[in-house]
């Protein structure tokens, strides 16, 4: 027999060796099909949850920038009718000499917080308001139609700087220094409104011309061509409606949505609201110029506006006004500073001063709060996979009885075998989760694609456009989110392992050997 | 060499307690080819898997080189298995998902960290190689176990125990899922192997057929020794007889 070698030197650190336990963990996953199982479970789970908390979060992310698009940073508003109040130092409201309140205007207002040079520093834009609710009147269709709304009064160019006025214009988007001005198309609409409504008029019944009998102490006649001469033109004032007031959406006969202008440009509008003053009604009457388009559904069902000095003129305000809206040049930076430093500027009981985030506060948390309960529901799909993994490594325990009694007879210890089998759930729900992730971020790519195509094999539409308003179903893949959700699975893919390794390492070398 | 002292060893099931060994004495020879023959349920086995520190004994000491073994910590006895004793087993106990060559290399893989056995892969898998070809399995390296026979399998066993050198190989019943002939080619190994390289050898035997191969029989009844005496007829060199004891 010829002579063999002696083996290579042998010195042995035996806990930090994983040869084995790599060679072993990657035959199982090559060799065991019930494996396939688990990485499926675990696939499907983290897929899942890739995809959901990308929709929710594309919905979240889409509601935020709505939200704030059309709120400015910081607001200061007061809840009087007839706009900001002067109060004294003891924070009583002072009366002028008619005893109405003395109103603070915004340019006083502004003044006031430009004497903070730190405050002023931070602020960029500052914008007044009127915001009032209404009663919006039109006709379509030979009928009057009402409909409740929150008339908002705004100087176009001011409000523009502030943010989240024209980027939402229909016809004047992202426009520097919008208007409420009327294009010729709108006035030919007024005009040919006009000719109709006089068309349509019933002919009043004429008394026959008599001859007058003149009677002492009759005021002559007035001569109709001076009278005209010296009768101003009556000003045309433009309304942006939001899209939804101004256009109705149903569904056809085919069932498709389909959507009809009922105020065009150039169509008149009452706007009926109370007076600043005095609760009276008053109202105006406007011409539509644009519309207001943001894809809130509450926004655009419910907002008017309306130019600034129209609705001071109409609500005799003069030049008073119920909220401020300010810009800040760093938002996250210097909200709380500015917000802080404004509550102590109008330290009053009835000014209220909110960041746009206090001011959406509730359906903010509502949207937080949302997705993680569904996030904790979805991870118990990932859990199941869990019992799945326990289910069927405790079956691969037992098959592999004499298995892990060779592996001690051979020197293995109880924690290396022990690593085997946590590593086989390591490696499987490695596997699980680069699979589920691949999955996840290609459904969430394709997102709408599939959904047009359940739509169209379901006949039924999942994702319904004329409730959300969204052309597509908004996703975001937020990095951090994919990562915790790999983490998570894989952190369950290993617990879940951790029972059956147990028990294979506390299994008797001896018994395991003898297991048939 | 290995010496076995007043060796206690019962089992216990439920309420049923089977005592196995029950006092048994047995001293092993450095270099002896040492078979161990009995009825079954004799203790054999048992004894067999506590000297290899598989098991521990209720009572008793075992040694090695005068050193006891037996109370050792969990580290040690694992080091113990890894390096100074080979095992073999009646049902060759490969692992199904490895080629034969990586059966033979578990031992290396087991004892060997992950950077030492990066620096010195090249040599372990040459002397895997040189034992699966003394073996005569150098043509079956890739093979899984169930490609193999009985009888090649039983020799992929061998190699894989004499993998780390070992100073003892334990083999219990190696022959007793073999034909004779193959049991015979199995034995005729391993007294090569004791003979050449001077490895003690202690073999859990039912068939008497192979003792005469070795150096010396000790019989056991009832988890005591009973007879022990040396093999007086020598083992045919190519066709195994009957011989009895």
């Amino acid at each position: 027999m010829p002579p063999v070698s002696e083996p290579p030197d042998a010195g042995r650190e035996r806990e930090t060796n994983s040869v084995y336990k790599l060679l072993l963990c990657v035959r199982y996953l090559q060799t065991r099909y019930l494996a396939f199982i688990c990485i499926v479970s675990v696939m499907l789970g983290v897929a899942t949850l890739i995809v959901v908390n990308a929709v929710m979060s594309g919905f979240s992310t889409k509601l935020k920038t709505r939200l704030h698009g059309i709120l400015s940073d910081v607001v200061i508003d007061t809840e009087r009718m007839d706009g900001f109040a002067k109060y004294d130092n003891q924070g009583r409201p002072l009366f002028d000499h008619h005893g109405q309140v003395m109103g603070l205007s915004p340019d006083e207002m502004i003044a006031r917080i430009k004497e903070n040079d730190a405050l002023w520093d931070k602020i960029e834009a500052v914008s007044p308001t009127i915001e009032v609710f209404a009663i919006l009147q039109f006709n379509f269709q030979g009928q009057r139609q009402s409909k409740p709304v929150k008339v908002i009064g705004i100087d176009p160019r001011s409000r523009t700087e502030v943010g989240g006025f024209s980027e939402y214009l229909v016809r004047q988007t992202g426009a520097t220094a919008p208007t409420f001005d009327l294009t010729p198309q709108a006035l030919k609409q007024h005009e040919d409104n006009k000719r109709a409504r006089d068309w349509n008029a019933a002919p009043t019944p004429i008394a026959p011309n008599l001859p007058r009998v003149p009677m002492p102490g009759d005021i002559p006649e007035p001569d109709p061509d001076i009278m005209k001469a010296a009768m101003p033109a009556p000003e045309l004032h433009g309304v942006i409606p939001g899209y939804s007031l101004a256009h109705f959406r149903f569904r056809n006969e085919h069932g498709q949505v389909v959507e009809e202008a009922v105020l065009k440009p150039g169509d008149d509008v009452t706007i009926v609201t109370i007076g600043g003053g005095e609760i009276k009604p008053v109202w105006g009457t406007f011409l539509v110029s644009d519309y207001m388009k943001t894809e809130m559904s509450e926004y655009d069902a419910s907002f008017v506006y309306v130019p600034l000095h129209q609705l001071q003129a109409i609500r005799g305000m003069q030049d008073r006004c119920t909220a401020l809206q300010i810009k800040l040049g760093n938002y996250e930076a210097d909200k709380l500073f500015v917000t802080n430093e404004l509550r102590k500027l109008f330290p009053y009981p009835d000014v209220r001063v909110d960041s746009w985030e206090e001011r959406q506060g509730p359906l903010l948390s509502a949207i937080e709060v949302e997705r993680s309960i569904l996030n904790i529901l979805l991870f118990m799909i990932v859990g199941v996979a869990g019992f799945s993994i326990l289910a069927i490594f405790t079956m691969i325990v037992s098959e592999k009885y004499r298995d892990i009694g060779i592996m001690k007879s051979l020197g293995a210890s109880n924690r290396g075998v022990m690593w085997i089998f946590v590593g086989y759930g390591l490696l499987l729900g490695a596997v699980g989760v680069a699979l589920g992730t691949v999955l996840g971020l290609m459904i969430t790519d394709h997102i709408n694609q599939i959904e047009k195509f359940l739509t169209d094999l379901s006949g039924r539409a999942l994702f319904p456009r004329d409730v959300y308003y969204f052309k597509e179903i908004p996703t975001n893949v937020a990095p951090l989110s994919v990562m915790a959700v790999n983490i998570g699975a894989v952190a369950i893919a290993v617990l879940f392992s951790l029972l059956p390794a147990w028990r294979a390492a506390r299994l008797h070398p001896v018994r395991a050997l003898r297991f048939e | 060499m290995l010496q076995a002292e007043n060796l206690f060893k019962t089992y216990r099931r439920h309420a049923v307690q089977v005592r196995v060994l029950n006092g048994l004495n047995l001293e092993v020879k450095t270099g002896e080819f040492l078979s161990i023959v009995g009825a079954s349920g004799s203790g054999k086995s048992t004894l067999l898997h506590l000297l290899g520190t598989l098991d521990a004994p209720d009572s008793g000491t075992i040694s090695l080189d005068g050193k006891r073994i037996d109370n050792l910590p969990a580290a040690e006895r694992d080091a113990l298995r890894n390096r100074t004793f080979g095992y073999i087993f009646q049902f060759y106990h490969l692992l199904p998902e490895l080629s034969t060559l990586h059966n033979v290399l578990m031992p290396a893989y087991i004892g060997q960290t992950t950077m030492g056995w990066w620096k010195s892969r090249s040599k372990w898998r040459g002397r895997a190689v040189e034992l699966l070809r003394r073996v005569g399995l150098s043509h079956r390296m890739n093979h899984r176990p169930r490609e193999l026979s009985g009888g090649e399998m039983q020799r992929a066993a061998v190699a894989r125990a004499l993998l780390m050198n070992p100073r003892v190989l334990l083999a219990d019943e190696p022959t007793g899922n073999l034909d004779a002939d193959t049991g015979g080619e199995i034995v005729r190994l391993l007294r090569d192997i004791n003979r050449d390289e001077g490895v003690t050898i202690v073999m859990v035997t039912h068939n008497l057929d192979i003792v005469s191969a070795t150096d010396r029989v000790v019989r056991m009844v009832n988890g005591v020794v009973t007879e022990d005496s040396s093999c007086l007829k020598p083992f045919p060199a190519s066709q195994p007889r009957l011989i009895a004891v």
